[in-house]
């Protein structure tokens, strides 16, 4: 096509409104005699609850329910997060709508209210007797592995999930490795700080379906909320609306369960808008690890063997807990050869806030670890720490530690060479601070697990005039999601990007396309929109070609014709195909399915074998300033350099690039997320830091197009990899400065000062 | 937030009227950036506000033959702009200039920054190396305290509950001493303090210190002197050896606590690098 969409930074389909603020948030919406819903929470940490008295609350005016769990239909649900295959075992734990018989968290549900007013769902929430018995809290995730450890949950022990990696013999290896090391790294919670805290709106209809209004990055809830209430999967209907920001956290339920207990009690419409502590406080967030590494090598630089123990908390429920805990897993031994690998990890159960799904899903916490020891080594073997790595790089046609033989480029030596030499001639430091850099690679994964049997489906239908309607239920988290569809449709059928309508996020009247979740939608909807196009086109070209009396090949669409190709002033107006399409009675639309690549449920708890449809690989390069005295270190200059398969759409990609790094960063350096004995310290932004604009310099994004992605035109995924691979480029780069090594994470100035202050030839 | 009743006078003595009449029960409103937030999460559930924002009784800054004169009612961004603050006082605006952000700049002011009495309100370090006085008005008539006078411990002062900071007043400092004001953060703007420093030395010929004064935030109760470490200064030059002794010597002086924000050994072993990497400065200005 002449006028090519694809590969152009058009400007999104929700740019503008999001700009000038006219896109409704789901906040922004109201119904009539709409009620406020609230959440009355524990406030203890671990307790038997033995009673709930309601009846003060109830009998205030202006409060139309109150329900606990003993009026939930269906109170304890198996968690399952949208999959449609049966995957049982180890993957699955209790999704619990409202504490019943004990409380596991600081903050759990205990009772919901709909009232006429906030303040009065407010006071009837301090009307809420609860009686308690305390019971001593289980807080540390490695202390609770232990036998005689108290129960926290419903399984027989508090490993919720364990997976392992068995590839080679790590003692034979070590055997042959000239130098071995270990290390123990601790990453930290982190909260997703989107700028839209949790919000919804539920109202019945007369037929007593739940139509619930949510900010929700897994429109296929309606199937548990549909268990919840007892009602048939078709009378609970989501519509989603567009994200003021996911990241993982609202891919698993947020406020809809409550929301439409609250509607299907009430009858009326209820809205239901976290504040911002409640969101910080109540919510799930990134999984904390530890890790304990031992890695060999040869002295000619070879990697040999990896050794590795995960432990992540995953607080009180285990939510996606095993789901992130494989992937860590997978990951756990990075894009290199290593010959002998043996993983060993672990989900943990404690008495503290639920962890779940977060941007990089378990990979940014392994690449943390893995990518320490890759430093380490190098610098004992004495080796330039880039061509450490390229010794070691896994090559096209090589198994990963699960045995997957991957048979696409691994760019990783173009990558990091290119992140490296962007970062230009070395600056000067300012005040007697010490210039250091650093250079990390990694990979993410885009596509659901291959075993969960992925697909997504969309709809697209011309109009007579040449026009053309979009139905995906694609939740857009901001990254481009929808737009891209649009993009696809306006390349492939000419149809001028401003006149397409795209509708998504219905999840009865839009083809249901899966969760916005692990990276997945341009592949999946993408694709599944690239295929209807395709069908769609292949009946414009035929008429045409009839028309015009050409054969088909001859024929290129441009924007709003069909032309031939050798005399592009013949032609025919896509408008006039479509007529004689439509007098002719041929169907103007096209539903499509797209599959991902399947592969069999893993037999036991050894992970082997494909597990992915594929990875993104990526590098960064960082320069910072570090003050020895005071330990503040300022980021001068970031290169990320990432193989994105094709750039779609450039602007898009390098704004999730930069995005990712700078979570990333606030991950490495800011994010201190205080928790004492189970309960969260940092109730709002003024605590709990992430870093502002001044704190981040200028991101050079490097865009590699191998074309190799499993995405539409050779696309791969780039809305979770840029937050892996950022932390150990800055911690890398510190050590550089000032020569000491953080293992826990965040690394902020006190750590440094101190290690500093350690230091055997430390300063002062 | 629960309802109130909010008053917006815009004469003084209307203001001390009220606050006489709601005596206790009133609470004052500046820029609010300080008491809407603890309003509300209901840390505060005033009945009765008091709007000053109208009285430009309040709202001044003026050079009065050698004393500076600053109206409660002075934002920070007033302190940026104002050419007088900038020739005399610049450690002042240096200060102001890293409180909050641009936002929170336009709103907040000098009184509030005062009255809130955190011990890491940055404006209140550079006020005490300038010897700066609070006066204090009510129905009862007027006092005039030194600025170390006003603050009993966190969030807490001398204000009586009827009582008003009408002004804050200083020596135009004579001649131009060094000065600097240094904070740190855990990031470069919307951080509160973990430490903070005002300094003011004045040297003579042979750049020997004559006078000095050092106040600290955020490593006490209060904002803090470091009074050793000032005598110590006087009739040296600031070597490095001299400097070096200092800060060690200001570790010494200040007590800090550890919170959510940092550790007391940071806090304590930072406080006297704050003296050498603001001298660092100073001098790097005087040189280059
Ligand atoms: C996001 C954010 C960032 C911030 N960053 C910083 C920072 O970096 N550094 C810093 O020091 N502070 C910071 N603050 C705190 C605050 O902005 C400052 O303390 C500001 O100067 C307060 O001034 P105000 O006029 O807004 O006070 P207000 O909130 O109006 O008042 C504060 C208190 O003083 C009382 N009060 C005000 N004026 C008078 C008066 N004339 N007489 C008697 N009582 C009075 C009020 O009753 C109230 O108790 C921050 C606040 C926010 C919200």
């Amino acid at each position: 096509m002449k006028d090519r969409v694809i590969g152009q930074s058009v400007p999104k389909y929700d740019a503008g409104p999001k700009a000038s603020g006219l896109l409704q948030y789901a906040d922004d919406f109201t119904l009539p005699g709409m009620l406020y819903g609230k959440v009355f929470r524990a406030k203890v940490q671990a307790a038997i609850l033995l009673g709930v008295r309601t009846e003060r609350a109830e009998q205030l005016p202006g409060v139309h329910a109150v329900i606990t769990a003993k009026d939930v239909p269906n109170n304890n649900l198996r968690a399952r997060f949208g999959q449609s295959t049966d995957v049982g075992g180890q993957f699955e734990g209790l999704y619990r709508v409202l504490a019943e018989k004990e409380v596991r968290y600081y903050g759990e549900p205990i009772a919901l209210v709909a009232a006429e007013s906030p303040d009065l769902a407010e006071q009837a929430c301090q009307l809420i007797e609860v009686d308690l018995q305390p019971l001593p809290g289980v807080f540390d995730s490695v202390g609770a592995m232990e036998p005689g450890s108290r129960q926290v949950g419903e399984k027989p022990n508090n490993i919720a999930s364990h997976f392992k990696i068995r590839q080679g013999d790590v003692d034979q290896g070590f055997a042959q490795a000239d130098v071995i090391v270990e290390g123990t790294y601790r990453v930290p919670y982190q909260d997703h700080a989107y700028l839209e805290p949790e919000s919804g709106l539920a109202w019945s209809d007369d037929d007593g379906t739940i139509n619930i209004r949510v900010s929700s990055q897994v429109i296929e809830h309606f199937r548990e909320v549909a268990e919840i209430l007892n009602l048939p999967h078709s009378k609970v209907r989501y519509l989603g609306t567009w994200i003021g920001g996911g990241f993982g956290r609202k891919e698993d339920i947020t406020v809809e369960s409550y929301l439409a207990l609250l509607a299907w009690k009430t009858r009326k419409p209820v809205k239901l808008t976290y504040t911002r502590a409640e969101s910080l406080l109540y919510h799930c967030k990134r999984h904390p690890f530890q890790m304990e590494y031992k890695t060999g090598a040869t002295k000619d630089g070879k990697l040999v063997a990896l050794q590795a123990r995960l432990i992540s908390d995953c607080g009180a429920y285990s939510a996606l807990s095993p789901w992130v805990l494989l992937y860590a897993t997978v990951n756990a031994a990075g894009p290199y050869q290593i010959p002998n690998v043996k993983v060993d990890s672990y989900a943990v159960m404690t008495n503290t806030a639920i962890t779940s799904a977060f941007r990089g899903f378990g990979a940014p916490q392994a690449n943390f670890a893995y990518e320490s020891q890759i430093q380490k080594l190098a610098h004992i073997l004495g080796l330039d720490p880039l061509e450490f790595r390229e010794r070691n790089y896994l090559q096209t046609g090589e198994a990963f530690a699960t045995g997957w033989i991957y048979e696409r480029p691994i760019p990783l030596t173009e990558l990091a060479q290119k992140a490296w030499s962007g970062l230009g001639p070395l600056g000067s430091a300012e005040g007697g601070r010490k210039l250091g850099r650093g250079v990390a690679i990694g990979m993410g994964s885009y596509g659901r697990l291959t075993f969960l049997h992925d697909t997504s489906r969309s709809y697209i239908k011309l109009e007579l005039d040449g026009s053309a309607i979009i139905r995906c239920g694609v939740p857009d988290v901001g990254g481009g999601q929808g737009h891209i569809l649009c993009q696809i449709v306006a390349q492939e059928l000419g149809v001028p990007l401003e006149r397409i309508k795209l509708h998504i996020t219905d999840s009865q009247l839009t083809p249901l396309a899966g969760t916005t979740t692990a990276t997945r939608q341009l592949m999946m909807s993408g694709n599944a929109t690239l295929k209807a196009a395709n069908e769609l086109k292949k009946r414009l070209l035929i008429k045409a070609g009839q028309l015009l009396n050409v054969p088909i090949e001859n024929l290129i669409i441009t924007l709003n014709r069909i032309e031939v190709e050798s005399s592009r002033k013949e032609g025919v107006s896509l408008v006039e195909v479509i007529n004689r399409l439509s007098g002719e009675g041929e169907e103007l639309f096209v539903e499509a399915q797209f599959n991902a690549p399947f592969t069999d449920i893993p037999a036991s708890e050894v992970l082997q074998g494909q597990t992915h449809p594929d990875f993104t690989f990526g590098a960064y390069a960082a320069e910072v300033e570090v003050d020895e005295q005071t330990g503040q270190v300022q980021i001068n200059k970031i290169v990320a350099a990432f193989d994105v398969g094709k750039a779609l759409n450039p602007a898009i990609v390098e704004g999730q690039i930069e995005g990712g790094c700078i979570q990333g960063v606030g991950y490495a350096l800011f994010e201190d997320m205080a928790i004492h004995n189970g309960v969260i310290q940092t109730p709002s932004f003024a605590e709990y830091l992430i870093p502002t604009a001044v704190d981040v310099p200028d991101i050079t994004v490097i865009l590699l197009e191998s074309g190799s992605g499993v995405g539409p035109y050779g696309a791969k995924g780039i809305g979770e990899p840029p937050m892996v691979g950022i932390a150990p480029a800055l911690v890398n780069a510190i050590e550089d400065a000032v020569g000491v090594r953080i293992a826990d994470l965040p690394v902020t100035p006190e750590k440094i000062r101190m290690a500093i202050a350690q230091k055997p030839e430390g300063k002062r | 937030m629960k309802d109130f009743q909010l008053f917006s006078p815009t004469e003084l003595e209307e203001a001390l009227d009220l606050l006489t009449r709601h005596c206790g029960q009133m609470r004052i409103l500046a820029g609010g950036t300080d008491l809407l937030i603890r309003m509300r999460d209901g840390q505060v559930q005033p009945e009765t506000v008091l709007d000053l924002t109208r009285i430009s009784a309040l709202h001044f800054l003026r050079q009065d033959s050698n004393a500076i004169e600053i109206g409660p009612l002075i934002t920070h961004t007033e302190v940026l702009c104002s050419p007088l603050l900038n020739q005399e006082t610049p450690l002042l605006v240096q200060a102001c200039r890293t409180i909050g952000g641009w936002q929170i700049r336009n709103r907040g002011t000098i009184g509030g920054n005062l009255c809130n009495a955190s011990p890491a309100g940055d404006a209140v370090p550079p006020l005490y190396v300038l010897a700066a006085e609070c006066t204090l008005a009510s129905r009862r008539g007027r006092r005039v305290l030194p600025i170390q006078a006003f603050f009993h411990g966190p969030g807490q002062t001398v204000l009586a509950p009827d009582e008003l900071l009408v002004g804050i007043q200083f020596p135009s400092p004579q001649p131009t001493p060094l000065q600097f004001f240094e904070k740190i953060g855990q990031r470069k703007a919307l951080a509160i303090s973990k430490v903070n420093m005002a300094f003011l030395g004045w040297t003579d010929q042979e750049g020997r210190f004559q006078k000095v004064r050092i106040a600290l935030g955020a490593v006490a109760p209060t904002v803090v002197r470091a009074v050793r470490t000032e005598d110590y200064l006087v009739g040296k030059r600031p070597t490095a050896d001299v400097i070096q002794a200092a800060s060690d010597m200001i570790e010494t002086e200040v007590q800090p606590i550890g919170d959510i924000r940092s550790t007391e050994q940071y806090r304590r072993e930072v406080s006297g690098e704050l003296l050498r990497l603001g001298l660092a400065k100073c001098q790097k200005e005087e040189h280059g």
